[in-house]
């Protein structure tokens, strides 16, 4: 049992630093991985599309790079919390801990590592000759939105897998789904009939896609209206499920020691 | 603490429908009062770790009410979130916080700690590099040096090699034996004999006896002498 919540924000925190200390040590180039993974995949993108397979769209590495890096952002954080209670049988099993401490300790986690690689995105994407603008600053607010709403989906599949096991080897499906529903290689506006759209924007990942897309790329504000309901929208998720965790916290427990 | 009429039922599943029902608690019912500590015995399987999952609020239960007129329980678990890339120190900060203490308090008790676990500079290893010993006497120091109001304690009184097994039987003898409100798990009837103020018999989830630790040892043994006859 906790004693306040200061306490638990206290041991969030030191858990958070340590857990990004210990993932640092596992290899030997260490927090250079951190910049390193996002440049090595970028160097691929651009070898493959803008060397090799030039298609003549003009500025295609970048339209590239505006979508898997934000898809891979939202993969990963969904992929790694969908386990996380069940990896965090050995405290469960031991002290009485509110659950969502699990996901959201991977979300803040891979959110530490994301601010490393959004400076690198936006430093290749001023190297490779995009106009930079003070329209550019909106992309915090998108990538504000895009955290929210990772927090909510985190909550929700890390809440789902200890009661379906199985559930987890589906969302790798899901996430190759959501990856070829959200624009990541190919341009809405050219590939789908205007009266489906509308409902691909729908999708959120492919709605903040397009957003980072629109700032970085033609240098246009964000479509706030789009903004504002994917943050409502996961703010209300993420409370629905903190009240979900609060009534079965100690179900947790038993449900993983079975 | 206070447990009324508490029951708690494991679910396993058999197939994807169907599920088997295991009543581990059944209408338990007892108090456990300031400063005492009470010992649990029974044989395998009559729920006495369920008690203490109970106890800590890790379980849930099914019927009756736990009530905690204190604000802090914890189990006594060693090596409580111990993570093998990070040092001693790091697990011992971590590991000290889980068990319930603030960040501070377990930072100026981490001498102490480093000194009772007697691991000197490799306090700043990581403890992939440990031996199990090692392991054990670093988190046998951090849960002894942890204070909590209630105490749970199921099997640990000491760890290691043969010197600091009888040093740390010592101090948490010594821990149970002060002002400190226990729960002490053992099938060492010397031990609950020794450091119990009262001893709860827990038979097949249900209580069978509480009070007089001598009284109930002595009822427990010839029990288990007669079912082993049979």
């Amino acid at each position: 049992m906790f004693i306040s919540k200061a306490h638990l924000l206290e041991v969030f925190f030191t858990k958070l630093v340590f857990n990004l200390k210990s993932e640092a040590s596992k290899t030997h180039l260490s927090y250079v991985w951190w910049l390193l993974e996002p440049a090595l995949m970028v160097a691929v993108l651009y070898f493959v599309f803008a060397v090799f397979l030039d298609t003549g769209v003009p500025n295609f590495v970048v339209f590239l790079v505006c979508g898997k890096i934000p898809f891979l952002w939202f993969s990963k954080g969904i992929v790694h919390s969908s386990n996380s209670i069940m990896e965090g049988r050995g405290l469960i099993t031991q002290v009485s801990i509110p659950k969502p401490f699990f996901p959201m300790v991977v979300v803040f986690q891979d959110a530490f590592k994301q601010t490393v690689v959004f400076i690198f995105m936006f430093a290749f994407i001023i190297f490779y000759g995009m106009d930079v603008s003070w329209v550019w600053l909106n992309v915090i607010f998108v990538i504000l939105t895009q955290f929210l709403l990772i927090c909510a989906i985190a909550l929700l599949v890390a809440a789902i897998t200890p009661y379906f096991p199985d559930f987890n080897l589906l969302i790798s499906t899901a996430m190759m789904a959501l990856m070829l529903g959200s624009g990541v290689f190919y341009s809405y506006k050219d590939m789908l009939l205007p009266e489906h759209q509308q409902l691909f924007l729908m999708n959120p990942v492919a709605n903040l896609i397009n957003n980072y897309r629109m700032i970085l790329m033609d240098n246009m504000p964000p479509d706030w209206t789009s903004l504002g309901s994917i943050c409502l929208g996961s703010i209300a998720l993420i409370v629905v499920m903190m009240r979900y965790f609060k009534k079965t916290d100690t179900t947790y427990a038993r449900l993983i020691a079975q | 603490m206070q447990l009324r009429d508490v029951t708690v039922r494991y679910k396993s599943r058999r197939s994807f429908f169907r599920h088997d029902h295991y009543t581990a608690l059944d209408g338990v019912s007892f108090t456990i009062k300031e400063g005492e500590t009470l010992g649990v015995i029974g044989a395998n399987g009559c729920g006495k770790s369920t008690l203490l999952m109970v106890l800590a609020n890790i379980y849930g239960v099914d019927e009756g009410d736990v009530i905690w007129h204190c604000r802090h329980v914890s189990l006594l678990s060693l090596a409580l979130g111990f993570d093998i890339e990070l040092t001693g120190r790091d697990n011992a900060i971590i590991s000290g916080m889980f068990l319930g203490a603030r960040k501070q308090t377990v930072l100026e008790k981490l001498d102490e700690i480093i000194e009772f676990s007697e691991l000197d500079e490799f306090i700043d290893k990581p403890i992939k590099t440990y031996s199990a010993g090692m392991r054990a006497r670093l988190g046998f120091s951090i849960a002894l040096k942890m204070q909590s109001e209630v105490l749970l304690i199921d099997e640990v009184l000491s760890v290691g090699d043969e010197n600091f097994k009888h040093k740390a039987e010592t101090a948490m003898t010594h821990k149970i034996s002060s002002n400190q409100t226990v729960v002490l798990v053992s099938h060492s009837m010397l031990q609950i004999e020794k450091l119990s103020n009262r001893v709860l018999w827990l038979h097949e989830g249900k209580v069978k006896t509480i009070g007089d630790p001598k009284k109930v040892i002595s009822e427990y043994t010839s029990f288990m002498d007669k079912t082993s006859d049979h």
